[in-house]
């Protein structure tokens, strides 16, 4: 089973993502900002990090740029949830050496959806 | 749960997202109390980073929220709020007052927006078209009143004098993946609005460039722009400063088909209809741009398909990180309702526990020596997991307070008024139960402080004080009570005001009661020492209801007064509703209990200190006081016990300043009950407040003091 990092300071969307995937038969691992991902990122065994961009402590390019710093995390997939797509973000998120983007709001199809497309 | 609107059926087709909406205005609720607090206590004059990203990531959390769960009012409110505060922790403009105002009154809004979608879509829908353009106006950094501070960018350059002629744009070629448009924005009520769509690109390296056009009509503005972006993503620009409806692009040479971006924005429209194939309809192409992968996805596959299992050890974790975040990474959100169930089993337990510690009386000690061993156990077991569980529904009284400094803001500014507002004793925690009926009360008391106690700025600096006056909010536990103040430096209480209005309204005073006597005066319905009625406290309705609602809790009010210095407000309250200090009392064969807050003093009755007075009512006298007596026997109608020789003992209980004398057969002890509700599992009954059950099984009744002594009265 496949284990996804789902990092979002809010808890419903938390809560909600969480629910998508694992009724998806993901096993999730909840984060309530970068830095609680990044050290949970530490302990766990992470097959796909899925960060909000906005959050409290670290972002979800701070995350991503932490994230890739470290070997073990150089091809893991990082998706960007965001509430833009301009290309400014888009430059953002590849120098930060995210995988992809997910604009805010999606719908939980659209969200494994694209997942799938990352982790088969 | 609440019916929920049906605009808010958001979701895809297999999920059902209701099921998230309370925890989301829960959060929601929890981001607006959040910005309030901040917005309040934002210095404008240094208003720092943290706070002003501290305070758009509420408004982005709420929006994303709404958004996600599919309510576009609220999400359309936010967005403006936080296109706004973007701008503010950007430093594109300069914070004035105007800002915080409107930001404070969104926040409302976006507030009565929630709740109409909690309600199922029953109330008003508070108007915020008016809103949405002031802070559009705020955002373009056009200040409405004239004092305000010019914005630290440089106003959108008017339209040039001799600009390019439209009809002669440059003629050197485009770079790869660049486009010439044309944009025409209107019509526009001001079209200096639209100026703002140059300093984005300005700002926005790589954006590309805007030149205005000279355009015939007034309330139209048009542009020259060069730009490698999507009209969508110019349209998401854009919006933070007129609406999508308004721009109209038209371009003027199609993009080079090779080119990297266009490339990649083919690969994720390509990546996109794959994905659509396993649904019945292509998705439209506004959609094609909800996702995308910066790499193909593919290459990745295998990677992500051998997941580095390698585990770190973990690093240790950084101390002292206490911030809101990793607080609730370590707390877990539980319904009250279960929280109550575990309460109400612990007193199960309890009483349980309290039937077993009586039938083991019987039992010889010595013979069962592990049996009375594992009952002490029992015993202290029972009464560690009833504290624990009940300081699961302690909550600090920050909870409280933090409604007041908006509050008082408000409240000061539309009374002209100049006021600090100090709070100690936050942490002080209380039943939330309690903080729940007690704000109420406590919102009363401050503004009353504002209103009345708080004197005019120049009042204040013609009596010798600072301009500004001092209302201070202190809660502290006291004992097994939580003691709640309300302080000000005003004026205080005026004692011959006070007892001329008594008398006016035909009260039985004197000139030489004391002054406490005097404050409670105020506690009598209809009363009010204003000489002015304000809107903000009303005609005299309140203190009366102040003092019975704290009553109702258990609680007491009392009010110290210094003329031309202050006054203080001091509630008392239990600290649970749930557990009581209670003395049990046997009349005839029932016992029944009296809150042992109310009892003053018991005695043996002599039997000539009991008169008779008209409508065969008795009086006794305890140290030359007359009180009334209230014959328990008689009143629960109890059938006289066959062994109550002896002429009884009175009881003085004080409720709201009154005092009267219950007659007893018998006082049985001291001990603390578990309350149970009797409205909810039977009915309301007259002079009873609740029900307990005893060590031995039995259930006896709590008393209801206050409706006891009232009764007296008439």
């Amino acid at each position: 089973m496949h284990s996804i990092l789902a990092v979002d300071d809010s808890p419903s969307m938390r809560k909600m993502v969480s629910f998508t995937l694992t009724g998806a038969g993901y096993n999730v691992v909840e984060a309530v900002d970068g830095q609680d991902a990044y050290e949970k990122a530490q302990t766990q065994a992470i097959d796909l990090v899925l960060a909000d961009q906005n959050m409290p402590r670290l972002d979800g390019l701070g995350l991503t740029r932490k994230l890739r710093e470290n070997p073990k995390f150089k091809t893991v997939p990082i998706l960007i949830l965001t509430t833009e797509s301009s290309d400014q973000m888009k430059q953002a998120g590849r120098s930060a050496g995210a995988t992809g983007w997910l604009v805010k709001p999606f719908d939980p199809v659209r969200l494994i959806e694209v997942i799938q497309k990352v982790i088969r | 749960m609440a019916e929920h609107t049906q605009e808010a059926a958001g979701g895809g087709a297999d999920f059902d997202l209701s099921q998230f909406y309370e925890i989301f205005f829960e959060e929601a609720g929890e981001n607006l109390d959040q910005m309030e607090q901040m917005l309040v206590g934002l210095d404008l004059s240094q208003a720092d980073d943290e706070a002003l990203n501290g305070i758009f990531r509420c408004a982005h959390s709420i929006k994303g929220g709404a958004a996600t769960f599919g309510f576009r009012d609220v999400t359309e409110l936010t967005h403006h709020m936080e296109s706004l505060l973007d701008k503010l922790r950007r430093h594109e403009i300069t914070p004035v007052p105007q800002m915080v105002d409107v930001l404070l009154e969104s926040a409302d809004a976006s507030r009565s927006l929630l709740a109409r979608h909690q309600n199922g879509g029953q109330g008003e829908v508070p108007p915020t078209a008016g809103l949405v353009q002031r802070i559009a106006e705020l955002a373009a950094g056009n200040v409405p009143a004239a004092v305000a501070p010019a914005p630290v960018a440089a106003p959108a350059p008017a339209p040039a004098p001799a600009p390019v002629v439209a009809a002669a744009p440059p003629a050197e070629p485009l770079p790869p993946g660049v486009r010439r448009l044309t944009i025409h924005i209107g019509p526009l009520p001001q079209p200096e609005l639209a100026d703002a769509l140059q300093d984005l690109f300005r700002d926005i390296p790589g954006l590309g460039t805007m030149t205005p056009l000279e355009s015939a009509q007034t309330d139209r503005r048009s542009y020259d722009v060069t730009t490698s972006s999507s009209n969508e993503d110019l349209l998401d620009l854009f919006v933070f400063h007129v609406a999508k409806e308004l721009v109209d692009i038209r371009e003027e040479a199609a993009a080079p088909a090779e080119d990297p971006l266009a490339a990649e924005e083919a690969r994720a429209a390509a990546l996109d209809q794959a994905a659509a194939q396993g649904r019945p309809a292509t998705p439209p192409v506004a959609e094609s741009e909800s996702y995308g992968f910066f790499h193909e996805p593919a290459a990745l596959a295998p990677a992500a398909a051998a997941p580095a299992r390698a585990a770190a050890p973990a690093p240790a974790a950084a101390a002292g990180a206490a911030s809101q975040s990793s607080l609730e990474a370590t707390s877990i959100r539980v319904a009250v309702s279960k929280v109550d169930q575990i309460i109400n089993l612990v007193g199960e337990l309890v009483i349980t526990q309290a039937m077993l510690a009586q039938n083991s009386r019987a039992l010889e000690p010595a013979l069962h020596q592990q049996l009375f061993a594992g009952l002490a156990d029992l015993d202290r077991n029972t009464r560690d997991l009833q504290e624990s569980v009940m300081s699961i529904r302690m909550i600090p009284m920050s909870f409280v307070f933090n409604r007041f400094p908006r509050m008082l803001r408000d409240l000061a500014n539309k009374l002209g008024k100049k006021v600090d507002f100090v709070t100690q004793g936050e942490a002080t925690e209380l039943d939330k139960g309690l903080v729940e009926k007690i704000t109420d009360p406590l919102t009363h008391l401050v503004r009353n402080s504002c209103d009345h106690g708080i004197e005019m700025p120049a009042d204040r600096l013609a009596a010798g004080k600072p301009e500004h006056g001092t209302i201070t909010l202190a809660a502290s536990h006291q004992g097994g009570s939580i003691v709640i103040e309300v302080r000000d430096d005003g004026k205080g209480l005026s004692r011959e005001k006070i007892l001329s209005k008594a008398r006016e309204r035909g009260l039985n005073v004197s000139d030489s009661m004391p002054d406490s006597e005097v404050w409670q005066l105020i506690f009598a319905p209809g009363f009010s020492t204003a000489e002015v009625v304000t809107d903000v406290s009303g005609r005299g309705v309140g203190m009366d209801v102040v003092k019975r609602n704290i009553a109702a809790l258990g609680g007491t009010v009392d009010i110290d007064s210094d003329f031309g210095r202050g006054m203080k407000v001091s509630v008392r309250l239990p600290l649970t509703l749930a557990i009581m200090d209670g003395m049990s009392v046997r009349v005839g064969d029932e016992v029944y209990i009296l809150p042992l807050s109310a009892v003053v003093e018991s005695f043996q009755v002599q039997d000539d200190a009991v008169s008779t007075v008209a409508q065969g009512a008795q009086l006794v006298k305890v140290r030359d006081e007359f009180m009334p007596v209230i014959e328990l026997e008689r009143l629960f109608q109890v059938p006289p016990s066959v062994d109550n020789g002896g002429s009884g003992i009175m009881v003085v209980v004080e409720s709201e300043g009154s005092r009267a004398a219950l007659l007893v057969s018998e006082l049985l002890g001291q001990h603390q009950v578990v309350v149970k509700n009797l409205e909810s599992n039977y009915r309301k009954v007259a002079n009873v407040s609740g029900a307990t059950i005893l060590g031995d099984g039995k259930v006896a009744l709590i008393l209801d003091i206050g409706a006891l002594v009232r009764r007296t009265r008439h």
